[in-house]
């Protein structure tokens, strides 16, 4: 593989032109299983976002994808109209982009104070057990969590309406009273995320050379400080590059959350109705690919933006930790 | 090193204090799939009368032995299911490692470029039914065990995660030294760069097994007709939808629906076919989490 | 980055163009050969056999079984027609979704299963030119399969399509007919004290005090014997409201939010009362029965995990399979009183709220469509003839091979050979003619007999096989389905108070734009009928 640097000595004496660029060389052939992949398969069909623009309709003549694409009609924007139109879309919009703020907000903290605080823990043995175990709830779909709150909530047979019932209090319909289900949907957010960036935040410790801890401490650097001027700094990157990305992820919603542990209940769809699950419902209803592509690309279009805008924030502060 | 134990760490206090609230957050976390044993042992009967509860009335292994009898493929599903994952974990670290590894590198020319063209995709792409066209009319991923691997390969999310630990635990010293000393480019990356990443490598290994060991939407696309190939997931997932299926309509679909839907243990099953397919995983965890957690009471002194 | 970004762009253009091209190439040639196989007519002609692919739906059939019974049908099919068959044995699971990319992609598949209920919808995919049009291939390539399937269900199959009024896919004679019944719990009522037979043969009114009666003394009776978490009414919220408000669902509604009623004559479903389509919920009616509904619930008859849309399904199942329910309700198929009544082991009796009608919507429920993308269009309707007419290919598709999956027996009836049989169960009712199968042990040798007679029974709807285009509202129909989710199901299963629920409700379908649903309907059913 790496026979263009077999003679070191020779670069020096005759350098032609592969011999000037073997790094790049080098770094290209590293680049390219990836980039091949990326452009076959992502580039290639990328082809398909005039979807939002065209009202796809089947050419029957020779029904090919492509055929069906080019001969359709041009809808203009008429695909988006959809997703402004209506009073439930906008709640939609408005729910998602409060959630995803206390997402992104509490996503960049907690994760962070949990893996620094388990990487003080004298014994290893701790914090592979709680590592482990926080990891649980990513092998866990939506469907499940839904039924394990509800085991806890159901009217029927739940475990809090029945001790509000043993202890004489009014017991609370779950399922129709909207007053509890943002805290439900923040809480249940995090508990599935939070093992996951820990464990990226975990990673990144781990990389940090243990030398600079000791000489810090020789150097009489309490804990904090050592916090404070190693592990943070350290991290920085780390975080920037996550809330990028998740800033870029603020006109969209994980649909089995909002889907799933609702239960789907028309009473609640005040604060739990996001743009994916709106747009779910849309698309039952139309079974339109037009409106649903307008829909995604209008989410990937703000996503980026934000993302640009965010990056360039990043960038002014810190321009090695920026995604570009 | 004894002598020194207590030296560089926090006190006895403020780590009990992190106990409690990592402890309490990591209950939080394995209860709901110890609810998941529970019912997936739970009398389909013992749902019927009380819900879902941690105590069920009667205890039972028949849904077990129903799901293990309505899939008569199950051991080659599993077989597939882990081809699929060691396979498609190796290959899709590798390719995303040299990758971002080519992005890390300050001196490489097209950095930029490369950097936008991953990233690019992580944002827009074509959707479901062009990547369709393209994955099963032009590159042939249709009805074959590429189909189930090719499609999941590169993740432009884990190119720049595992481009953020190469800049975070790399130092660049090192790969310049490393050329100095007349070291081609792979072998500073095989020799020099990845044992430093470990962590970082581990962690995303982690992330593509997972990725591979769950999906069942490639099967659902692209297995049809050959479904000796099918991974365990999309079996379990079919199997799951089917008995729904069957529940909701079994009176339109007919006598032999109706004997069918009442013999399937709908509610015990969802949870069974989740500890089947999260076992296995589960016990291959510690694996990677060997790597990603094996540097990290070096904050502490090792004890 | 600007230059980056304009690289990209000009390279995505470069390969998307690249791709076009590459399909356009591609996909002429074997378009030009579809027109010379026209030429071979009905009868076998020599040459390569045509191999037609088709996709089902809901089957249970492992790829060993089906390669054996493909196998001998193929040398059926060859002598008969000059095609070999290759089956897609979509499964309840998977269907849906794979189906309608494929079918969005463009894949060479010759024919589909549909219906008014799939994914692939029927009328909204003829519309939109997925499907062949069959009028004019019919008479030359189907002849036998015209005869076979009575003119009212041709009907039914006719719809808008792409190239006009007509018909686009076969439907399958199976039961065709829709009847809503109340599900009684006969031996819960017996030990109510009530007389079974003399109740259910009178019939059940969901406004009377009998009614209420009977649903209280079976929780007071279930109370007594401690069981405090008996609620004696367990029903399908929806179709609960069909049956008790006499309302049909009005086809080509939107999906998964029916909002239109069509109201008909219980006893007289062909009878025409003047009806026009309306909005379900502004109908005095439903707010009738939202109001009894609450009123049901609030005495504690129904059960809060009816009402909470996540645990209903579940719900319903679980107590209909433990016979822990009084009333509930049921669409009704033929004989599964009996099917209920052994699977649940209590005495479970059908009272008729209606009698039984036709209608698109049963007309359509499930069908066999020939793809666009097939080159070989009258090659698979020659197939769909045999399928329906010939009781070999239609036996041996549906329960495999003699000796293998079933034997026959000396009345004409067959028993399955269930080790086999189990790897080999496609759904029967989704494939097409199930009246020229041979009747199972289980059912009787007079079987098909009886089950015509009842289907044959069943009135037309006087709007008869009415299709409404809902494209034309497609805005209105998004907004209207989120409201519908929002409200629908908490009104129609008691979870809510009409009294301050339904104004909201109703005004904000309203704000939707019902009313031009509900007038572009009225007006395209009066084009319809002129």
């Amino acid at each position: 593989m790496n026979n263009q640097t077999s003679h070191p000595g020779s670069a020096s004496l005759t350098p032609n032109w592969f011999q000037r660029n073997k790094k790049t060389l080098a770094l290209l052939t590293m680049v390219a299983p990836a980039a091949i992949w990326l452009l076959l398969l992502r580039y290639l069909p990328i082809g398909g976002i005039v979807l939002a623009f065209k009202n796809y309709k089947i050419f029957p003549k020779n029904p090919t994808f492509w055929n069906n694409l080019v001969n359709s009609k041009w809808a203009g924007l008429k695909n988006f109209e959809f997703i402004f139109k209506t009073d439930q879309a906008l709640v939609a919009i408005r729910n998602t982009l409060l959630y995803n703020i206390v997402f992104i907000i509490l996503g960049a903290i907690i994760p962070v104070v949990l893996a620094i605080m388990m990487n003080e823990f004298t014994k290893k043995f701790f914090a592979k057990t709680y590592q482990t175990m926080m990891f649980f709830p990513y092998f866990l779909s939506w469907v499940v969590v839904s039924y394990f709150l509800n085991a806890f909530i159901d009217a029927q047979y739940g475990v809090i309406p029945a001790a509000q019932a043993a202890a004489g209090k009014e017991v609370i319909s779950w399922y129709t009273t909207t007053k509890p289900w943002p805290a439900i949907i923040i809480f249940a957010n995090l508990w599935k995320n939070v093992g996951y960036s820990t464990v990226l935040y975990l990673a990144a410790i781990t990389g940090i050379d243990a030398s600079q801890y000791e000489a810090a401490a020789i150097d009489g650097a309490t804990k904090w400080q050592q916090i404070r001027y190693i592990t943070l700094p350290h991290l920085r990157t780390m975080i920037s590059i996550l809330l990028i990305l998740n800033v870029g992820k603020i006109f969209a919603a994980d649909f089995g959350l909002f889907y799933n542990v609702p239960m789907q209940n028309g009473a609640l769809f005040s604060v739990t109705q996001v743009i994916d699950t709106y747009i779910y419902r849309v698309f039952l209803t139309t079974g339109n690919i037009g409106q649903s592509s307008a829909a995604g690309l209008l989410q990937n279009v703000i996503g980026f933006v934000c993302i640009m805008l965010a990056n360039a924030v990043v960038k002014r502060i810190d321009s090695e930790s920026s995604l570009f | 090193m004894k002598s020194n134990h207590r030296l560089n760490t926090i006190s006895a206090g403020t780590e009990a204090v992190f106990h409690v609230i990592i402890g309490l957050f990591s209950i939080c976390c394995i209860i709901p799939f110890i609810f998941v044993i529970i019912i997936s042992f739970s009398a389909e009967s013992s749902i019927r009368e009380i819900g879902y509860s941690f105590i069920p009335r009667a205890w039972s292994t028949e849904t077990y032995a129903y799901a293990v009898q309505r899939l008569p493929q199950i051991w080659r599903s599993y077989f597939n299911s882990i081809l699929i994952t060691v396979v498609g974990t190796l290959l899709s670290t590798l390719m995303c490692a040299l990758y971002s590894y080519a992005l890390f590198r300050p001196d490489f020319k097209y950095r930029n470029f490369f950097t936008f063209f991953s990233f690019f995709t992580m944002i827009f792409g074509g959707g479901l039914v062009p990547t369709y066209v393209i994955c099963t009319q032009v590159l042939g991923l249709n009805e074959n065990y590429a189909a189930l691997i090719v499609p999941l390969l590169v993740s432009p999310f884990n190119i720049i995660i595992m481009r953020t630990f190469f800049k975070s635990s790399v130092p660049l010293e090192l790969i310049e030294a490393a050329t100095i000393d007349g070291s081609g480019e792979y072998s500073t990356f095989f020799r020099v760069v990845l044992p430093i990443a470990k962590p970082g490598l581990a962690t995303i290994a982690l992330l593509n097994s997972l990725a591979y060991w769950n999906d069942w939407y490639q099967s659902l696309l692209f297995i049809k007709q050959n479904k000796v190939l099918q991974p365990l997931q999309a079996l379990l997932m079919e199997l799951q939808n089917n008995v729904e299926y069957l529940n909701r309509m079994s009176a339109a679909l007919g006598s032999s629906a109706i004997q069918e839907a009442m013999r399937a243990p709908t509610q015990t099953l969802r949870m069974v076919l989740v500890v089947l397919i999260v076992v296995p995983i589960a016990c291959a965890y510690p694996f990677f989490q060997r790597y990603i957690v094996a540097g990290l009471t070096v904050g502490s002194v090792k004890g | 980055m600007k230059k980056i970004v304009a690289l990209l762009l000009a390279l995505v253009m470069v390969l998307g163009l690249a791709a076009c091209g590459g399909q356009n190439a591609s996909a002429g040639t074997p378009a030009a050969g579809s027109s010379s196989s026209t030429s071979s007519g009905s009868t076998a002609s020599g040459g390569e056999p045509v191999t037609l692919k088709i996709w089902f739906h809901g089957s249970n059939v492992s790829p060993e079984a089906s390669s054996k019974v493909l196998d001998e049908l193929n040398v059926y099919l060859q002598n008969k027609i000059n095609a070999k068959l290759d089956v897609i044995w979509g499964t309840w699971g998977d269907f849906d979704q794979a189906v309608v990319t494929a079918l969005a992609g463009g894949d060479n598949v010759d024919m589909y299963f549909t219906c008014n209920w799939s994914a692939d919808e029927y009328n909204r995919y003829a519309r939109d030119g997925y499907w062949v049009k069959l009028d004019d291939l019919l008479p030359q390539y189907g002849a036998d399969l015209l005869q076979a399937i009575p003119e009212g269900i041709w009907e039914c199959a006719k719809t808008n399509g792409y190239d006009g009024m007509g018909i686009y896919a076969v439907p399958a004679l199976k039961d065709t007919a829709t009847q809503n019944c109340w599900d009684v719990n006969g031996t819960l009522l017996a030990a109510l004290g009530y007389n079974v037979d003399q109740v259910c043969s009178k019939g059940l009114d969901y406004y009377s005090s009998d009614f209420e009666e009977m649903l209280r003394k079976a929780k007071e009776y279930k109370a007594s014997q401690g069981e405090n978490d008996f609620y004696p009414l367990v029903v399908e919220p929806m179709v609960l409201e069909r049956l008790v408000n006499y309302t049909a669902i009005v086809t080509g509604d939107l999906p998964g939010a029916n909002v239109l009623s069509y109201y008909y004559d219980k006893d007289h479903p062909s009878k025409d009362i003047g009806s026009k389509i309306v909005n379900k919920f502004a109908s005095p009616e439903f707010a009738k029965f939202a109001a009894r509904t609450y009123e049901l619930s609030q005495k504690g008859f129904i059960s809060p995990s009816t009402q909470n849309t996540g645990t209903s399904n579940d719900y319903l199942t679980a107590c209909q399979s433990s016979g822990s329910y009084l009333i509930g309700t049921q669409s009704y198929a033929y004989g599964c009183e009996i099917d209920f009544s052994n699977a649940r082991g209590i005495d479970v009796r059908m009272v008729p709220a209606t009698a039984p009608y036709m209608d698109a919507t049963s007309g359509q429920g499930a069908m066999m469509a020939i793809s666009a993308v097939s080159k070989n269009p009258e090659k698979a309707l020659q197939f769909l003839n045999l399928l329906n007419t010939d009781p070999y290919v239609m036996t041996t598709l549906n329960y495999g091979l003699e000796g293998y999956t079933y034997n026959k027996n000396s009345d004409g009836t067959i028993s399955f050979i269930q080790e086999n049989r189990s790897n080999y169960s496609p759904w029967r009712n989704g494939m097409g003619n199930i009246r020229i199968l041979p009747p199972t042990s289980d059912e009787g040798a007079s079987y098909w007999t009886d089950f015509s007679n009842y289907y044959n029974s069943a009135e037309a709807l006087p709007y008869g096989a009415f299709i409404f285009d809902n494209s034309v509202v497609e805005t209105a129909g998004a907004a209207v389905a989120n409201v519908y989710a929002e409200y629908a199901f908490g009104l129609c299963s008691g979870a809510t108070d009409p009294n301050t629920v339904l104004p909201t409700f109703l005004q904000k379908l309203e704000a939707a734009g019902i009313n031009d649903i509900v007038n572009a309907a009225n007006k395209q059913m009066t084009e319809f009928l002129s």
